[in-house]
């Protein structure tokens, strides 16, 4: 197989005068973690959904493997899971597995042992109907669905909603695994902790518009992180001119520092003061989209 | 597809089971009435005190009080045409609009199976459903005459009016599944459903007892369902046949064209 696993061409889907999509373009490689980070509505779902043939693109087009999604010779080379996980409430958990097992005529699903084992699915769970079963174990379902026939191609959509912590480092394992086998990795999420920790290249969606598509390494040293300081006194006026500070906001004691980079020349500045409270949280998306629309990208 | 069946099976196989038993068991009922009763003198006494549009439809819809006459009334009773409404009406509105509801038709879609295949599948089981339905009523009525030595509808005339029964139902479902591929919300679509069959049927009583309104009886689906027509001539008329069958195939046809083209959920 020649052809990328995943290529999008200058995609679009309008419904009628509402853009969800326009000019969307990347390719997945074969033995890589894709991701596809955007706020909720910017038009993921929609994506996927294209690209799966569930949703006809009003332009451009996608490939997977070379082939047209709509072929059901193409999807038997793909896993999905979907952002909202609806199953058969009146099945038990095993007889799902077997039943859309039974859509591929391609033998005993190779990998369902092994990511039942991971995922921690025990025997009572997937002998009860799956309207009894919570949203974490529903999900996990989901995730074995999708993958227990060792697709070239695995479509996630916010996989780990409902996972608990445990669960997720499993579960970004099994992903890390799978690219390591060469298999590729659509991630979509709006979690950029978790894109960071598991994609190799990310693109960037915002309101149906991609805002770039690069690596996660890229992005981290790009990206502007948001530092929140309140000292013993006054807050030093000379924090903008420190290496690697972007922006700052200060009032008072409080200092709100926007940094790009590397963070030690400004921890070392803040730390020739007397701190009272040091807030540094995880980045988000929000971040990303400074990063992009105040210059910094 | 077997997969598609077999699931469809699990997930009706109760609903379809019981739908089939009360319509068999209706169809006994009426033959164990109309032999443990002497029916055509019930039937003059009440006349004699109902009012003339009451004569005029109960002479329109039975024809006449004869064994026969009344056993194939049973095939046309609002019972009967409920059942075999309700399955239809069931199957079609859940076929597209109650998986897009229930949200399992994205992931079903995902799958290495064409729209077409999955499509297919559910008219097969559909067609395959309603067949067991109309079967199952013309078993109980040749066991009821059977065992009630009734000899009043030979088995070719009671495989014949279990076709015409069965095109009818074909026919609501076809209709059904047009407004199904249109919608998301299988209950929506099942009152559309039945509010159609409902409409029609009406049309084709009022359409018996008022001359005036005569000219829409072709107009129903219902006036090429005649139970009467086949007792009395041993033959499914080809129009009826035509007509309903036109219904279902087209229904099908305009519903897959749409199916086709939509995007889902």
């Amino acid at each position: 197989m020649n052809a990328p696993p995943l290529a999008v061409d200058d995609l679009a889907k309008r419904y009628g005068p509402v853009r969800a999509l326009a000019g969307v373009s990347f390719s997945v490689e074969a033995g890589e973690v894709f991701g596809y980070l955007g706020p909720n509505g910017a038009g993921k779902t929609t994506t996927l959904r294209i690209i799966l043939g569930l949703v006809h693109a009003s332009a451009g087009g996608v490939t997977v493997f070379g082939g047209a999604p709509a072929d059901p010779r193409t999807r038997r080379e793909i896993g999905y899971l979907p952002g909202e996980m609806r199953l058969y409430g009146e099945m038990t958990g095993g007889r799902l597995l077997d039943y859309f097992a039974g859509f591929r005529n391609a033998g005993p699903p190779v990998l369902r042992a092994r990511l039942l084992a991971a995922l921690g699915l025990e025997p009572p769970d997937l002998a009860r109907r799956v309207k009894f079963l919570s949203h974490g174990t529903r999900q996990k379902i989901g995730l074995v669905i999708a993958m227990q026939h060792d697709p070239q191609l695995l479509l996630l959509d916010e996989p780990t909603t409902g996972l608990d912590p445990l669960v997720q480092k499993a579960f970004r394992d099994l992903v890390l695994e799978f690219a390591a086998r060469g298999r590729a990795v659509f991630f979509s999420s709006h979690v950029l902790s978790e894109v960071e920790a598991v994609c190799g290249r990310v693109a960037i969606l915002r309101a149906g518009k991609l805002v770039a598509v690069e690596s996660v390494d890229d992005l981290r040293a790009r990206m502007l992180r948001r530092l929140e300081v309140r000292f013993g006194g006054d807050a030093p006026l000379d924090l903008g001119t420190v290496a690697g500070v972007a922006r700052t906001e200060v009032e008072g004691k409080d200092a709100r520092l926007w940094i790009r980079g590397d963070v030690n020349p400004v921890l070392r500045r803040i730390a020739r003061e007397e701190v009272e409270r040091f807030v540094f949280p995880e980045a988000e998306l929000e971040d990303i989209f400074l990063t992009y629309y105040r210059g910094g990208g | 597809m077997r997969n598609l069946l077999r699931r469809l099976a699990g997930r009706y196989g109760l609903f379809l089971g019981v739908a089939a038993a009360v319509m068999a068991g209706f169809e006994f009922v009426i033959c164990a009435v109309v032999s443990s009763i002497d029916v055509p003198a019930l039937f003059a006494e009440l006349m004699k005190s109902v009012p003339q549009v009451m004569k005029d439809l109960v002479g329109q819809y039975i024809g006449g009080f004869g064994p026969a006459d009344l056993l194939a009334f049973g095939w046309n009773h609002p019972v009967a045409l409920a059942i075999g409404g309700a399955v239809a009406v069931v199957l079609a509105s859940r076929a597209v609009a109650g998986e897009i509801e229930a949200g399992t038709l994205e992931l079903v879609l995902s799958q290495p199976i064409s729209r077409g295949r999955y499509f297919a599948g559910q008219v097969a089981f559909a067609a395959a459903a309603l067949a067991v339905l109309s079967l199952a009523g013309a078993a109980a009525t040749f066991a009821g005459e059977r065992l009630y030595g009734l000899d009043a509808l030979g088995t070719r005339s009671l495989l014949l009016l279990a076709a015409n029964f069965f095109l009818l139902q074909a026919a609501w479902f076809g209709v059904t599944l047009l407004v199904s591929v249109f919608g998301r919300e299988a209950g929506r679509v099942a009152f559309a459903g039945f509010l159609v069959a409902l409409l029609s049927y009406l049309i084709q009583v009022i359409a018996e007892i008022w001359p005036k309104a005569a000219f829409l009886r072709p107009y129903s689906p219902n006036a090429y369902y005649d139970p009467r027509v086949i007792i009395k001539t041993g033959a499914l008329p080809a129009g009826s046949v035509a007509v309903l069958a036109g219904i279902a195939v087209a229904g099908a046809a305009l519903s897959f064209w749409r199916f086709k083209r939509r995007d889902i959920p």
